[in-house]
């Protein structure tokens, strides 16, 4: 026999609730049809409907004017209707119901243990602060971004002119923008783990992060530390009543501050410096004699950190390298500098389903700073979803920077993106290095991106 | 089931003599402020029209229950009306009402007890034998003791 489930609610609670509730009862039993029935109301969720009921059920009735937790019923065929129209035809709401095509009980367990996966990773600490942090450093990064490509039409090198608008621009976009980026996501990961004790220690990590070199990797650094920390301070220290103000405003800031800094300067810090140093006497030691591996290497390394010691020991050494007259490193590292956020930007339009909406609209943005040879358009990105993104765009820099050396491109400027292609030579081989570096970066993101969590839908 | 404490005499009108349904709401607020239920009778009246708003409480079989969450109810209440003559409620069978429940819930979540007995007469309306026998209650004693076989 076919077993019907039905959920009432309605915003009093006292009337409407159950008198649906009793109509649709009222009904099966005259149709003898196994209905149960949860309600909603003032007094509580009575009668609640297990997953093991929604397992074996036919069909769903929902019967509310308010919410009533409607994604536990995914993949069921739900009849919705008022509140009011269970009390008027309970009946043919029984019938509709009835006549609903069953689904195909498998699909409902998958789409449970789906949803179950999906809540669970969406919900758990640590991807929760991370997308926290993120979230609240993406409007610096576009915003930055664009100043500094509006700032790069002007010419590459335009902003060189003190107190003129291209300085300004620069200034704002490089200077205050992209400087407070890994302060705030380091600070917003700490916030979201220990709330506003967090926020200060968060920041100061941040900060001394962009600092020392350490780049954005460095900085989720700081924000988990800082914001576990507090949090840890806020669980365990214990004052008398009358010392308690003193612990969030003076006693975890300090604490967390200070124990979070300290172990950037020194314990992060040094190792950084230590990476990049030798990174860069490793590349000077190879010499630009193999320009395949060389151009694999740097376009890798511009990729991994998008800032970081390793990008920054890349794009130094490409740029020592200008003052010896080798030109061939240079246009390497800024074509590989730009396919990461080409390369994302293609893939939010090839495979959507795999980024939230928020990187969809981010996507297009990207695009505009990768143009301009802004890798860090690509740092949200990243930043979300490292052990996906970061190999991805990792191989599409490589590819791009290996062929920019075999087609034997130069380039005499440090920076500048598409403002300074008109200098490269060969500028199509060069262009189509780089087309198809954003065409690997984004193929290797649909492979190995997994679909964003659906928004559950709420009810009325 | 003792309902003594959510209606009394003051706010059972048998009959009530009303020309729509405004006036129908009014005289019924009236009398919950009289048994002491309503202590804000402007505040709950809104209420009770704001949810008219979202939808008539005309439940059909000539009953209707209109009912309002407000900060203007003291405690839980019930009103009850007999109308004279039945009365356009916009019903949702589309018949004119004759019996009117008003209930007045406050806003702040009082015991639950009262409610569960609301919620027990809602439920009630439900049943055609019940609603017979409402029809046919002359006065408030006869009334009381129906809601007690509850």
């Amino acid at each position: 026999m076919k077993k019907i489930i039905a959920v009432t609610a309605c915003p009093t609670g006292v009337a409407h609730t159950y008198m649906a509730a009793e109509s649709l009862v009222k009904a099966a039993k005259d149709k003898q049809i196994e209905l149960k029935v949860e309600t909603r109301g003032a007094v509580g969720v009575e009668n609640e409907i297990t997953e093991q009921e929604i397992a074996e059920a036919h069909a769903v009735i929902i019967a509310a004017d308010t919410d009533v937790l409607e994604s536990r019923f995914q993949g069921k065929p739900v009849v919705k209707v008022r509140v009011a129209q269970a009390i008027k035809d309970p009946k043919g709401l029984i019938d509709q119901a009835l006549n609903m095509q069953a689904s195909d009980p498998t699909d409902y367990l998958k789409q449970v243990n789906k949803s179950k996966a999906e809540r669970s990773s969406a919900r758990t600490g640590p991807y929760k602060h991370l997308m926290t942090g993120v979230s609240a450093m993406l409007p610096l990064v576009i915003a930055g971004g664009l100043l500094i490509a509006i700032s790069f039409m002007f010419g590459y090198d335009a902003f060189k002119v003190e107190g003129s608008l291209p300085d300004a621009l620069m200034r704002i976009g490089n200077g205050a923008a992209f400087a407070l980026m890994v302060p705030i996501l380091a600070g917003f990961i700490a916030f979201s783990i220990a709330e506003k004790p967090g926020l200060a220690p968060g920041l100061v990590g941040g900060m001394l992060a962009s600092q020392i070199g350490a780049g954005f990797i460095g900085g989720i650094a700081a924000g988990f530390l800082a914001g576990y920390l507090a949090k840890w301070l806020k669980n365990t220290i214990k004052l008398p009543r009358n010392l308690e103000g003193l612990k969030p405003i003076l006693l975890i800031p300090l604490i967390a501050t200070a124990i979070t800094g300290l172990l950037m300067v020194f314990v992060i810090g040094e190792p950084v410096k230590f990476i990049m140093d030798s990174l860069t006497e490793w590349l000077k030691s190879l010499g630009t004699t193999n320009a395949i591996l060389l151009g694999l290497l740097l376009g890798a390394m511009m990729a991994f950190d998008m800032g970081g010691p390793v990008n920054k020991a890349a794009y130094t050494f490409a740029v020592g390298l200008l003052a010896s007259n080798q030109f061939g490193p240079m246009a390497a590292v800024m074509a590989a500098g730009m396919t990461p956020p080409l390369g994302l930007w293609l893939a939010t339009l090839l495979a959507p389903k795999k980024f939230t909406q928020e990187e969809r609209d981010g996507g297009k943005s990207a695009a505009v700073l990768g143009i301009s040879f802004i890798t860090e358009g690509a740092i949200p990105f990243a930043a979300s979803d490292p052990f996906r993104v970061i190999p991805s765009i990792m191989v599409g820099s490589a590819v791009t920077g290996a062929l920019s050396m075999v087609f034997g491109a130069t380039l005499r400027a440090p920076h500048g993106g598409i403002f300074v292609v008109w200098l490269v030579n060969p500028i199509w081989l060069y262009a189509l290095a780089i087309i198809i570096g954003t065409v690997v970066t984004a193929l290797m993101l649909t492979i190995l991106k997994k679909p964003v969590k659906q928004e559950l839908a709420g009810g009325v | 089931m003792n309902v003594s404490e959510l209606l009394n005499k003051q706010s059972i009108l048998i009959p009530l003599e009303i020309s729509d349904k405004t006036e129908c709401m009014q005289a019924m607020v009236d009398a919950l402020a009289l048994s002491g239920c309503v202590t804000d009778k402007s505040a709950y009246l809104e209420a009770v029209m704001n949810r008219e708003k979202t939808g008539s409480t005309g439940i059909g079989f000539g009953v209707a229950i209109p009912h309002g969450k407000s900060a203007g109810v003291s405690k839980p209440g019930l009103a009850f009306a007999k109308l004279a003559k039945q009365t356009d409620w916009d019903s949702l069978d589309g018949e004119p009402v004759s019996v009117v429940f008003m209930i007045a819930v406050p806003e702040a979540a009082a015991g639950n007890e009262h409610l569960q007995i609301l919620i027990a007469i809602s439920r009630k309306l439900i049943d055609e034998d019940f609603r017979n026998k409402l029809f046919a209650v002359q006065d408030s004693e006869e009334l009381i003791g129906l809601l007690q076989t509850i």
